[in-house]
């Protein structure tokens, strides 16, 4: 019930904050698109996605806007602000120093 | 950066505060879109519509919790929870009034009694004086006659020194009926060294304090309001202080309360250096001083050190060399509020102490209701609570708990802090300025924080250890974590040791107070009442006129109805400011550079020994021929022992330094204690001398005393003696403090009987709370183990086995905390040995009365819940079950 123990703590909200760079989405869409684009590799429980994204929007990284699906129901629509997408980038060069790092420290020959 | 966060969060913080309920609507609405699009989906996917919501569900997990987790992302998160928690703890605060009644009324009695206390104990020993760059005031360790200060006051360079001779009495006349006022006596620098600008007026001027100029009478604000009406046109009149008309030249702002606050009008010394005696042996008074720019108080005391030793030489008769030789220079705060000190330390110890008492008793409730809620929490966990969630929860009972035991323990302690102010004797320094401010009100919300979170952790640490699935599996029965007992038994042995330490501190006390006042004072007390006489200038400026009037006086009163012997007397015993006279006794020589030896001067009429009760050792009294006939004297049994140790002392002869006649010695009188129930002199006085009234009783100011105190031996109450003797002095006569003889000695243990009093309150709330504690434990245990006793009757067990089974408990309990309390009484005592008479902080028959009355006390409390163990009915509790 608790983080994804399969995702390396602090990276879901990487992944939400890059899913969200390509274009607004609502949770359903984004849980979908998770697990797409990881190929099922990345499993988020739907529990602890909403939690991430209202953090995400509490920190301004994300703004929210309704919108009325065709079945009529109350949609809420997340999109990167600018600060998210400063925040995006910050994250993607933590990510990928840090994901360089421990490719040497694995290819290591002993 | 910062700026443009705020844009994108700031609304969403005003939204969480304001709109809840949308944004609720929003959360909702949010959730079931992703579960309606999941359903939707599966059903598109062939899944029949029952199976997929029945999917979709399992796959969401609890949609509740992730909600909550929602909510907790935003900051007003924090607000949202306290604000739940405290309308839930109120509901259940609510559902359990007599719990919340006790609680609340337990911390409001001790924090009050702390909140009280301390007001007093900060506005006393904290603050500063009320004087501007109080830092600077000083005070001598030493007294000094006027002559002596003359020359201080004019050689010292470090410090500007001033004066006060306290506790004179003045008659003001030429205003209406004659009053008589507590007063002062000071040096014209007083006001200016203290800074204290009069309200009204001007400060007397230097050297305004010497004869003939000293002319002139300093009013306090309350005589001013009372006497005159608060008119501001005093100032600038003349009116008569003990019949000499004086300029009424300031009116002193209400909150000048120097030397204490029973002064009510100031006039200053009249130094006079042609009257030899009342120059150098009038009042012997305390030097205050206000240290110059620059100087420090070593430097100070330095100074006064040298001029101690240039000063001997200047007296007009050679004086001890050992006299003041011990003076040291002291901050002023120090020397006035010393005497206080320990006496409020230990009542402030007190007071905590009640409130640990206090604190364990609630810490004791709140557990016992966390047992009886176990199944709740066991629930509320099952649910999802964080152990954090629910130990924030009980933390928020306790504090609210002990917000509303703060609230009303201020309400008391505004009540409390009257009653103190009036059961500590009127002249307990500063006591007029402790009041209920905002540091006081802050000591009372940290004290109510403290204590909340004290008895709180008790719960907490309880509900950390509890084990979720036996109490749920258990129906909540058992699964009391002996954890908790065990800390429940802890708690009482601590409550127990802290109410034996408070008892047996009441008990030294207690004890020491009733062996001083069983001390034989040397005369008999009882059915005296005495009144003070101060007639006016008039009357008195001829010696024969006063003594005639005085004799008139005494005749009249002696023949009243009811009274059955009258006397004069200058000064009661245990009244202060008798009269010193240094005398030359026959056969007896001084050390070298010794003086000779200074003596309490009693002046009396020959009625005095008999009226007192006292009694005769060898010799005669006074009688009327002695009045007219050649000069008498009476000494003192321990006077007589110390200057002819091994002869007769009748018959023989001392004279007053300064006059020419001898006195014959016709008798010695058994002592008396005449400074207060301890002793029968401070230790600067070498002998007691009694001689009748008549024109040669001269005192300091080679004047005979005008002001005498009549002693009535009667069985009239004092309100009738006062009308009796009101009757027979002419109008223009003041008369004043007309009390029973028994009041005068209460007074002078005024301050022990207080402290006295306030610890044995103390003491019995500490043992009160102390048995509920202990009622409590053990009504618990009985009622965890009912089921136990249940059985074991059933098997065959007899009920007195039961008895033995939860007694023992509580003997074990209170065994052990009696034994710790006796360990930290030894311990803690010695802070009270300043205060006790006649006995040692460890007197053993003190302990084990204590002792033995506490383990009484408690096992009586023990005894409700044995009973109910004893009377358990097998058949209704294993059906129960």
């Amino acid at each position: 019930m608790s983080k994804p123990q399969d995702l390396v703590q602090g990276t879901l909200d990487l992944l939400l904050l890059k899913i969200l760079a390509l274009e607004p989405l609502n949770g359903y869409a984004i849980s979908q698109r998770l697990q797409q684009i990881s190929s099922d590799e990345l499993r988020v429980s739907d529990g602890s996605l909403y939690p991430a994204l209202h953090k995400l929007e509490q920190e301004g990284w994300i703004v929210a806007t309704w919108r009325t699906t065709e079945n009529n129901r109350r949609a809420k629509y997340y999109s990167l602000s600018r600060l998210g997408r400063r925040q995006l980038e910050r994250e993607t060069e933590n990510w990928t120093r840090l994901a360089a790092a421990i490719t040497r420290v694995v290819n290591l020959r002993g | 950066m910062r700026l443009q966060r705020w844009r994108y969060t700031l609304p969403l913080r005003w939204r969480a505060l304001i709109g809840r309920r949308e944004v609720e609507r929003d959360l909702d609405d949010e959730i079931r879109d992703h579960i309606e699009s999941r359903i939707e989906s599966l059903i598109a996917r062939g899944v029949p519509p029952d199976e997929a919501r029945r999917r979709v569900r399992s796959e969401f997990g609890a949609v509740d919790l992730a909600k909550e987790r929602c909510r907790e992302a935003s900051p007003m998160h924090v607000v949202d929870t306290l604000a739940k928690d405290l309308r839930y703890t109120i509901r259940t605060l609510w559902r359990s009034p007599a719990f919340a009644a006790v609680a609340i009324l337990t911390l409001a009695l001790g924090i009050g009694a702390n909140t009280a206390v301390f007001s007093l104990v900060y506005n006393v020993l904290i603050a500063r004086l009320p004087y501007p760059a109080s830092g600077n005031l000083v005070s001598v360790t030493a007294t000094y006659p006027n002559g002596a200060f003359a020359m201080m006051r004019d050689e010292l360079r470090a410090m500007d020194a001033a004066v006060y001779a306290e506790g004179h009495r003045f008659t003001l006349s030429g205003h209406g009926q004659p009053l008589n006022v507590f007063g002062a006596r000071i040096s014209a620098e007083l006001f200016a060294i203290l800074g204290v600008e009069p309200a009204l007026g001007r400060w007397p001027r230097p050297r305004e304090d010497e004869a003939p100029r000293d002319r002139i009478v300093v009013l306090s604000h309350a005589l001013w309001l009372r006497q005159f009406g608060g008119n501001p046109g005093v100032v600038g009149r003349s009116i008569a202080v003990d019949g000499v008309p004086r300029e009424i030249i300031a009116v002193m702002p209400p909150a000048f309360v120097f030397p204490s606050a029973r002064t009510q009008a100031w006039i200053p010394l009249g130094l006079d250096p042609t009257n030899t005696t009342g120059y150098w042996a009038g009042d012997y008074m305390p030097v205050i001083g206000r240290l110059r720019p620059g100087a420090s108080r070593g430097a100070a005391e330095a100074e006064v050190r040298l001029f101690q030793s240039r000063v001997l030489a200047r007296f007009p008769w050679p004086m001890p060399a050992e006299w003041n030789k011990d003076l040291a220079v002291v901050p002023l705060h120090d020397a006035m509020v010393g005497g206080v000190r320990t006496p409020l330390l230990i009542l402030i110890a007190g007071v905590g102490l009640v409130l640990a008492i206090a604190c364990a008793n609630v810490a004791n409730l709140t557990l016992s209701r966390a047992a009886v809620r176990e199944r709740e929490i066991a629930i509320r966990t099952a649910m999802g609570a964080t152990p954090w969630r629910i130990a924030r929860h009980l933390l928020t009972e306790c504090l609210t708990l002990s917000a509303c035991g703060g609230v009303l323990g201020v309400l008391l302690a505004t009540r409390g802090l009257a009653v103190l102010k009036r059961m500590l004797p009127a002249d307990t320094p500063r006591i007029n300025e402790a009041a209920l401010d905002w540091r006081v009100l802050t000591f009372a919300a940290v004290l109510a924080i403290v204590t909340g979170c004290g008895f709180g952790l008790a719960p907490v640490l309880q509900t950390r250890r509890m084990r979720l699935r036996s109490t749920l599996e258990a129906g909540g029965r058992s699964g009391g974590p002996a954890v908790a007992s065990r800390f429940r038994r802890l708690l009482t042995v601590a409550q127990i040791a802290c109410g034996v330490m408070l008892v047996i501190a009441a008990g030294l006390l207690i004890r020491s107070l009733w062996l001083l006042s069983d001390v034989d004072p040397g005369f008999q007390p009882r059915e005296i009442v005495t009144a003070r006489i101060s007639p006016t200038l008039q009357v008195c400026e001829v010696p024969e006129r006063c003594l005639t009037f005085y004799r008139s006086f005494e005749e009249a009163v002696e023949s009243a109805p009811g009274v059955r012997g009258a006397a004069l007397v200058n000064t009661l015993p245990m009244t202060g400011a008798i009269a010193k006279r240094s005398l030359q006794l026959e056969g007896f020589t001084p050390q070298p550079r010794q003086g000779a030896p200074l003596f309490w001067l009693t002046v009396v009429s020959p009625a005095y020994f008999d009226v007192m009760g006292m009694r005769i050792e060898s010799g005669r009294v006074f009688t009327p021929a002695d009045l007219a006939g050649p000069a008498v004297a009476i000494i003192s049994a321990s006077t007589a022992r110390q200057f002819w140790p091994t002869e007769n002392p009748i018959g023989r002869h001392v004279r007053f330094i300064g006059e020419t006649g001898w006195r014959t010695i016709v008798g010695i009188a058994a002592d008396v204690r005449g400074f207060d129930l301890k002793r029968s002199a401070p230790s600067f006085i070498a002998g007691i001398v009694y001689v009748p009234y008549n024109s040669s009783a001269t005192v300091e100011n080679g004047r005979i005393p005008s002001e005498m105190t009549v002693a009535i031996r009667t069985a009239l109450p004092a309100e009738s003696v006062a009308a009796l003797v009101r009757a027979r002095t002419p109008g223009e006569i003041a008369l004043s403090d007309v009390r029973r003889m028994d009041d005068v000695i209460a007074a002078t243990v005024a301050a022990p009987s207080a402290l006295t009093r306030l610890l044995g309150a103390m003491a019995a709330l500490a043992v009160t709370l102390g048995c509920i504690g202990v009622y409590g434990v053990l009504s618990y245990l009985v009622s965890r183990r009912i089921r136990e006793f249940g059985i074991r009757l059933a098997l065959g067990a007899q009920p007195r086995d039961l008895l033995w089974l939860v007694f023992r408990e509580g003997a074990v309990l209170c065994g052990v905390g009696v034994a710790i309390g006796i360990a930290g009484a030894t311990i803690a005592s010695r802070w009270l040995s300043s205060e006790l008479h006649g006995i040692t902080p460890t007197d053993p028959t003190t302990y084990a009365v204590v002792a033995l009355a506490i383990s009484v006390v408690t096992m009586l409390a023990c005894y409700i819940p044995t009973r109910r163990a004893m009377r358990v009915d097998p058949l209704i509790v294993l059906r129960d079950s």
